[in-house]
């Protein structure tokens, strides 16, 4: 290729007939009405990407000042208001504006179109809608937490929040809620998509994995969401007109709030971790080139998982005196959890065992998952266990125990999603060293982070307190060192990806020599696209599953 | 005069049968959503009553229980003109299929009207725990939260149905156009759902709060 060629293919400002390249979403129009007003999927979901990314930032700021605050043991960095206003909006931010919309509304969208065959979701103009609403109530709830604060932390348990909390709660309430409906009409749109518009062919268990995973998280949020938004309405109505539902004083029942919420938040957990295990798997498969080990088996833990999450929320409540019977129940139904999950595990390791294994950054990712995760359900059997429980409940045992399940498992298979698709996304490939650079700076700062976390909450050390004994403050300082870490990873990607927007190399339509009918079209695709619809006549994952040689 | 009945193509969709499916499933999908949004509600009523059979007793006496009554008839014949709009936009019949929607539209707003002199007695009975009147049910606080359950559980339905009938009527006034029919007939369809779903909330509602426990 010759010099000239190459500028021409880096400056993505030259005219398209000069390259002679396809025509692509991307560049079909350029004015910011088709961005803004645009119902093509993939518009959509790289309008998710932006704005999620955006929340991420704000809600990894807040973290930094909390693991800031917690150097010294006394509190003296911040008054214990402010504290709590930033442990508030890390929570509100990371959980209700960047993990639960995360894969769903970014990849999902983008990809679930593309990989059943279909030119679009079944509702493209309720899909921008969507979009709106999700904006219109983060962004109010994120002008409500920068400007005013609040400080109930990100689960608004009454009576605190109706009663004595002095912030301002039911503006957040209500950017909370509208966001809800934004997930409610994300999810009906995922389901009729899945059920309606598969091209001819795509039987259910040709789908991959991906697919059936959001196909789960979609029935979460048709079925757990509008239980929240009643909730915090019920929030609302108590703390705006004193309509006694919750507080004792007015007749209310606190616990109930509990069990309201998280008859919504526990499957949430599901909604942020089951994406992620269908990215895992799609993963896991293209760079081990190697067909998913028991597929079947894995679709149907994606479901059972979906089904036996609406059982399990009285785990979070073991130690505010609900019922013995009850207690050991939902113990019991928590255990149930770790068979699906097990079963996920343990296909990926055999889908990788023997496979001709790349090691890009996708695939670093992946591995980091695979093992955070474990680490992080392991942990979960600990706390699903009455007696541990009532040590554990409400320390950092239990923060270290999420973060290992949302950032280690999550985030890290956001990532890894991220740069698998990226080429089809932009059309571009992200510089590979950097990947691997920032892959490996996640993983070490992210343990170094929350491991430490771990031994303050079996110690003792709860959660949400500004203050702790100086015995503790080694262990902080850990933590917070590592947080320094995990924050310079994040900028790799964040810096990387978007310099290869416009100096990275062109894409092939498949990089990684992958399967799936997303690597069909080109990369960037079409507008609608495929050029006609796919007939889909193999099954999934149609890797060879050679023997690599051994020396 | 039977008019042409039909659905019109979206681009992205393959079929006309496709698109008629995916929109059914879509709404009935959107109903689940909204059964479950009325489902907390729901137990936190049946559990009062299995926990506090008495103050359950005391609140449901004071419900009216005749306006409830009345209520669900209206409410029951409301669904039977709905089904009659949507016989009659299958047959193509744009003038009959219009009465029989405003007919529904109006047995809404009377549903409403009946709701809010309701609402108003209540009111005077010093049921309502704010605008300022003193609260004179018993002091026992299952029967205080059970109001409040009625309270915003019936609030909620009603919301439910105003935006019914305000869709409704923004639909009567499309439908009003020649050619609706033959592009759009599967919306009286789709709406017709909606407007069952919210009647058969109602039939819920009625029972769970003002019938058991009487």
């Amino acid at each position: 290729m010759s010099p000239s060629d190459t500028a021409l293919l880096r400056d993505p400002g030259t005219p398209r007939a000069t390259l002679d390249r396809p025509a692509d979403y991307l560049h079909e129009e350029h004015t910011l009405r088709s961005w803004f007003f645009s119902t093509d999927h993939k518009r959509i979901g790289l309008l998710y990407l932006a704005s999620i990314t955006g929340f991420f930032v704000l809600g990894a700021i807040a973290a930094g000042l909390v693991r800031l605050a917690l150097i010294v043991p006394n509190g003296a960095i911040f008054s214990n208001d402010t504290y709590n206003k930033l442990f508030t909006m890390h929570g509100v931010i990371m959980v209700w504006f960047f993990l639960i919309p995360s894969i769903p509304a970014t990849f999902g969208n983008f990809l679930l179109p593309l990989m059943i065959g279909a030119r679009d979701v079944a509702f493209p103009r309720l899909n921008l809608l969507s979009w709106y609403i999700f904006m219109t109530g983060s962004v109010f709830t994120l002008i409500t937490l920068i400007v005013g604060g609040v400080d109930t932390g990100w689960t608004f348990y009454a009576p605190f929040s109706t009663t004595f909390s002095n912030s301002f709660v039911i503006p957040a309430l209500i950017g909370v809620i509208i966001v809800g409906f934004s997930s409610i009409l994300t999810g009906l749109n995922f389901v009729v998509t899945v059920h309606k518009m598969r091209a001819p062919g795509m039987t259910w268990f040709r789908m991959p994995i991906f697919i059936w995973t959001l196909y789960a998280t979609s029935l979460i949020f048709l079925l757990a969401t509008p239980v929240i938004t009643m909730a915090l309405i019920l929030l609302i109505m108590e703390r705006a007109f004193r309509i006694g539902i919750f507080d004792p004083t007015l007749g209310g029942d606190p616990v109930l709030f509990e069990h309201l919420f998280w008859f919504y938040s526990h499957p949430a957990v599901y909604i942020m971790v089951l994406p992620g295990m269908g990215v895992i798997t799609e993963l896991v498969a293209a760079f081990s080139q190697k067909k998913v080990f028991g597929y079947r088996f894995v679709a149907y833990a994606s479901i059972g998982l979906a089904s036996v999450t609406f059982l399990v929320w009285g785990h979070h409540m073991f130690v505010n005196g609900q019922s013995q019977l009850a207690s050991t129940v939902f113990s019991l139904l928590s255990f149930a959890v770790a068979v699906p999950s097990a079963v996920k595990v343990y296909n990926w390791t055999a889908t990788i065992h023997r496979g001709s294994i790349r090691l890009d950054t996708p695939m670093l990712y992946a591995m980091g998952y695979i093992g955070l995760f474990v680490l992080g359900g392991l942990t979960g059997l600990f706390l699903a266990t009455l007696a541990i429980d009532a040590h554990l409940h409400d320390t950092y045992f239990v923060v270290a125990h999420f973060h290992y399940i949302m950032v280690g498992g999550t985030m890290l298979a956001f990532l890894g999603g991220l740069h698998y698709w990226w080429p089809k996304f932009t059309g571009r490939m992200y510089p590979e060293t950097w990947g691997r650079v920032g892959a490996a700076l996640i993983f070490i700062g992210f343990n170094v982070t929350f491991f430490p976390q771990f031994i303050l909450g079996y110690l003792g050390m709860p959660r949400r307190y500004h203050t702790y004994p100086p015995e503790f403050q080694l262990l902080n300082i850990m933590s917070s060192a590592g947080a320094t870490i995990l924050a310079a990873g994040y900028f790799f990607p964040m810096v990387y990806l978007i310099w290869s927007l416009w100096y990275g190399k062109r894409a092939a339509a498949n990089p990684w020599n992958a399967k799936g009918l997303e690597w069909t079209t080109t990369s960037p695709p079409p507008a609608h696209n495929f050029d006609q619809t796919p007939l889909v006549d193999f099954e999934p994952y149609g890797y060879a599953n050679k023997v690599p040689e051994i020396g | 005069m039977a008019e042409a009945v039909g659905i019109a193509l979206s681009e992205h969709f393959e079929s006309v049968e496709q698109q008629r499916e995916a929109t059914t499933l879509g709404m009935w999908a959107w109903l689940l959503t909204e059964l479950l949004l009325f489902a907390g509600l729901f137990l936190i009523a049946l559990i009062l009553r299995i926990q506090h059979p008495q103050s359950v007793t005391l609140a449901t006496t004071h419900l009216k229980f005749w306006i409830g009554a009345a209520n669900t008839a209206v409410l029951i014949c409301s669904s039977f003109t709905m089904s009659g709009a949507i016989a009659c936009s299958r047959l193509g019949w744009r003038g009959p299929m219009l009465h029989c929607m405003l007919a529904t539209a109006s047995l809404g707003t009377l549903f409403l009207v009946l709701k809010g002199y309701e609402y108003y007695t209540d009111y005077v009975e010093h049921m309502i725990p704010f605008l300022d009147r003193p609260y004179a049910l018993a002091a026992d606080p299952a029967t205080r939260l059970f109001v409040d359950v009625y309270f915003v559980t019936t609030a909620l339905h009603g919301l439910h149905l105003m935006t019914g009938v305000s869709i409704l009527l923004v639909l009567t006034r499309m439908a009003a156009r020649p050619h609706f029919l033959a592009t759009h007939q599967n919306r009286i369809e789709i709406y017709g759902l909606y407007w069952h779903f919210i009647d058969l909330i109602w039939i819920i509602v009625f029972p769970v709060l003002y019938v058991l426990n009487r």
